[in-house]
């Protein structure tokens, strides 16, 4: 029988990742077996685990840049995503303001709530903002990670800042979310690595010279030094798929926007860090 | 063409005088190097803020020139003393004609 808990994997890896960390021996890990099955399945139950965001592994410097709007390069992108906003578009000529009026009070927690299922189809922000675009504005769709759609998705998640992320299990979404959490186990690519081998077993651990992050998309879309740009969930996640040496799947598959949900889930409860700035 | 882009400046609107201000800019700015390639092989020509300047009262108080190494949307942090209430004025310039600038006035007392 396998026992799952909370965050995704099984209880034989949580328990060897334990083992590593207490430097414990198998006659005393054997001791305390029954507990370890008595506290992840009471975990389940009832609280969450602590989590970590990655906003705690970067340097002060870092930090700094993130908490402060003047310092924030991302600061720009809500701002440009702003003035998107109040600009009327497409074939109708109208406004995303004049359906969802001020955004700062319309649209406060509702990127902690996505993905989610809209008409029977999971869409995350991105795929939620261009159905706006076409349907209600009847314009073309923004290109998938192209500035304005990340502005426009920059400005609606920073005023969700500091709310936790709402995504639920729900009837509706156990089907996308349960293919979310067999990709996160899905060994792939070259080094035949699965998300949740870095990720949820070697999380805390090194790699290189970097601590190993729990991988929680709670500051999306992030300002990246390394990209010297805002990019979105998908893009990091593609990046991390090129790291094992896998084909990364398309911007906007339905795999990824799957993984994103399974992602949100897991850190659920978590406040929201938008815009974060990553390394 | 000359193009310009966002601007944010954070400082205090007021000091005494004979106060150490602390000034902190950052431009909107994709700083292409020149040295990249598209996926063609085709060289991405330069295009980069080559010159900021902060003037207060007319008088250069901070100056730098900015080159190819240095990163997207370029930030400086740096201090002046209040002498007088007066003008500061912030000044980009760069490749293809590029200029912004913003003012900021400051009352000292």
């Amino acid at each position: 029988m396998i026992v799952r808990n909370v965050l995704g994997r099984s209880s034989t890896q949580a328990r060897a990742s334990w083992f590593s960390l207490f430097g414990m021996t198998w006659s005393v890990a054997w001791l305390l077996l029954p507990l370890v099955f008595l506290t992840s399945f009471t975990w389940a139950q009832t609280s969450l685990p602590p989590r970590q965001s990655g906003y705690e592994l970067m340097s002060p410097a870092t930090r700094a840049m993130q908490d402060d709007e003047a310092l924030n390069p991302a600061t720009f992108w809500i701002l440009d995503g702003q003035t998107l906003w109040n600009e009327s578009a497409g074939k109708k000529n109208v406004a995303c303001a004049q359906c969802h009026g001020d955004a700062a009070t319309t649209m406060k927690g509702v990127s902690a709530s996505f993905p989610k299922m809209v008409n029977g189809k999971l869409l995350n922000l991105q795929g939620q903002i261009n159905m706006c675009r076409q349907t209600k504005q009847e314009s073309s769709a923004f290109q998938l990670e192209s500035k304005p759609l990340l502005s426009l998705e920059t400005y609606i998640g920073h005023v969700s800042k500091g709310m936790p992320i709402t995504v639920e299990r729900t009837a509706e979404n156990a089907e996308p979310l349960e293919a979310g959490r067999l990709l996160f186990e899905q060994r792939l690519g070259q080094l035949n690595l699965s998300c949740a081998q870095c990720h949820a077993e070697r999380a805390g651990l090194k790699l290189g010279g970097n601590v190993i992050p729990e991988a929680h998309p709670t500051g999306y879309p992030i300002y990246r030094l390394e990209w010297q740009t805002v990019g979105s969930l998908q893009r990091r996640l593609r990046n991390c798929m090129t790291g094992v040496r896998a084909e990364p799947y398309a911007l906007g598959s339905d795999e990824l926007v799957q993984l994103e949900l399974f992602l949100m889930w897991r850190a659920r409860g978590m406040p929201i860090e938008t815009p974060g700035v990553r390394p | 063409m000359s193009k310009t882009s966002r601007v944010v400046v954070s400082m205090p609107k007021t000091a005494k005088k004979g106060e150490i201000i602390p000034i902190r800019v950052i431009v909107q700015h994709d700083m292409e190097s020149g040295f990249r390639h598209t996926e063609r092989g085709v060289l991405v020509p330069r295009d980069i803020i080559r010159d900021f300047v902060c003037t207060y009262d007319g008088v250069d108080v901070f100056r730098a020139e900015l080159h190819p190494a240095v990163g997207a949307n370029p930030t400086f942090s740096f201090f002046t003393v209040a002498t007088q209430s007066a003008m500061l004025e912030f000044k980009w310039s760069g490749d293809n004609g590029y200029a912004s600038s913003l003012t900021s006035q400051l009352v000292v007392t």
